[in-house]
């Protein structure tokens, strides 16, 4: 697991209180919202505060937002795409 | 002078906000209310001891967020989704000015993050951070 993608997933754990799960079982492929991780669209909020917050990374862009919420490897590239050098 | 019944469509006995002072749409929102003796929650909370139910001050904030959007809310519905990190730190009697102090933390998808204080002749009685879902 690359660096980055460790430090998604500790945020999203940390972010949303999924108290127990260790990054290790977060799929990278499976679906955050909905089925897969289940999260909700208040996890979005919170989960838009957390890159922000910790990547510095802003998602003002509600569609592309929803496109790289679409699970841990899309979420980590959208973050290495668009960090802050 | 901001029209308050314009802008909310809550009314008697649950129109929460007298007043707008200050309206910055999008960025900040200070309000009033004005706490009488005859507020109807008064009757029975208590009762020989008048003291305002905490979760009326989170309604205040929330009414109080109300002013952040441009367009009035009638017709529209604006629901709470979320208390987070809600604390009372001092009771509010009838004959108290509050005022209510909101600015938008964050937004997506439809919902909006305002965090607020009520406060009381400069002493922080409620402070929260709301979650309001637009319809």
């Amino acid at each position: 697991m690359s660096d980055l993608k460790l430090r998604v997933k500790t945020m999203i754990i940390e972010r949303l209180k999924l108290e127990g799960m260790t990054p290790d079982q977060i799929d990278d492929v499976a679906p955050l919202f909905g089925e897969g991780l289940g999260l909700d669209s208040i996890d979005a909020l919170e989960l838009v505060l957390g890159i922000e917050q910790t990547f510095g990374v802003k998602i003002e862009d509600e569609a592309a937002g929803m496109k790289a919420f679409k699970n841990v490897d899309s979420l980590t590239a959208f973050i290495a795409e668009h960090q802050p050098a | 002078m901001t029209d308050v019944l314009g802008q909310l469509p809550h009314r008697f006995p649950f129109l929460l906000v007298d007043r707008v002072v200050e309206r910055e749409i999008g960025v900040r929102v200070v309000a009033e209310k004005l706490l009488t003796a005859g507020e109807p929650y008064f009757l029975g909370h208590f009762e020989d001891r008048p003291i305002l139910p905490g979760v009326l001050m989170i309604e205040m904030l929330a009414q109080a967020g109300g002013f952040l959007e441009a367009e009035p809310l009638h017709g529209k519905a604006i629901f709470l989704a979320q208390i987070l990190d809600a604390r009372f730190k001092g009771p509010a009697f009838p004959g108290d000015r509050l005022r209510l102090e909101v600015k938008p933390e964050a937004s997506f998808g439809g919902l909006l993050r305002i965090e607020g204080t009520v406060s009381c002749e400069g002493r922080a009685l409620c402070t929260a951070k709301l979650l309001l879902k637009k319809m």
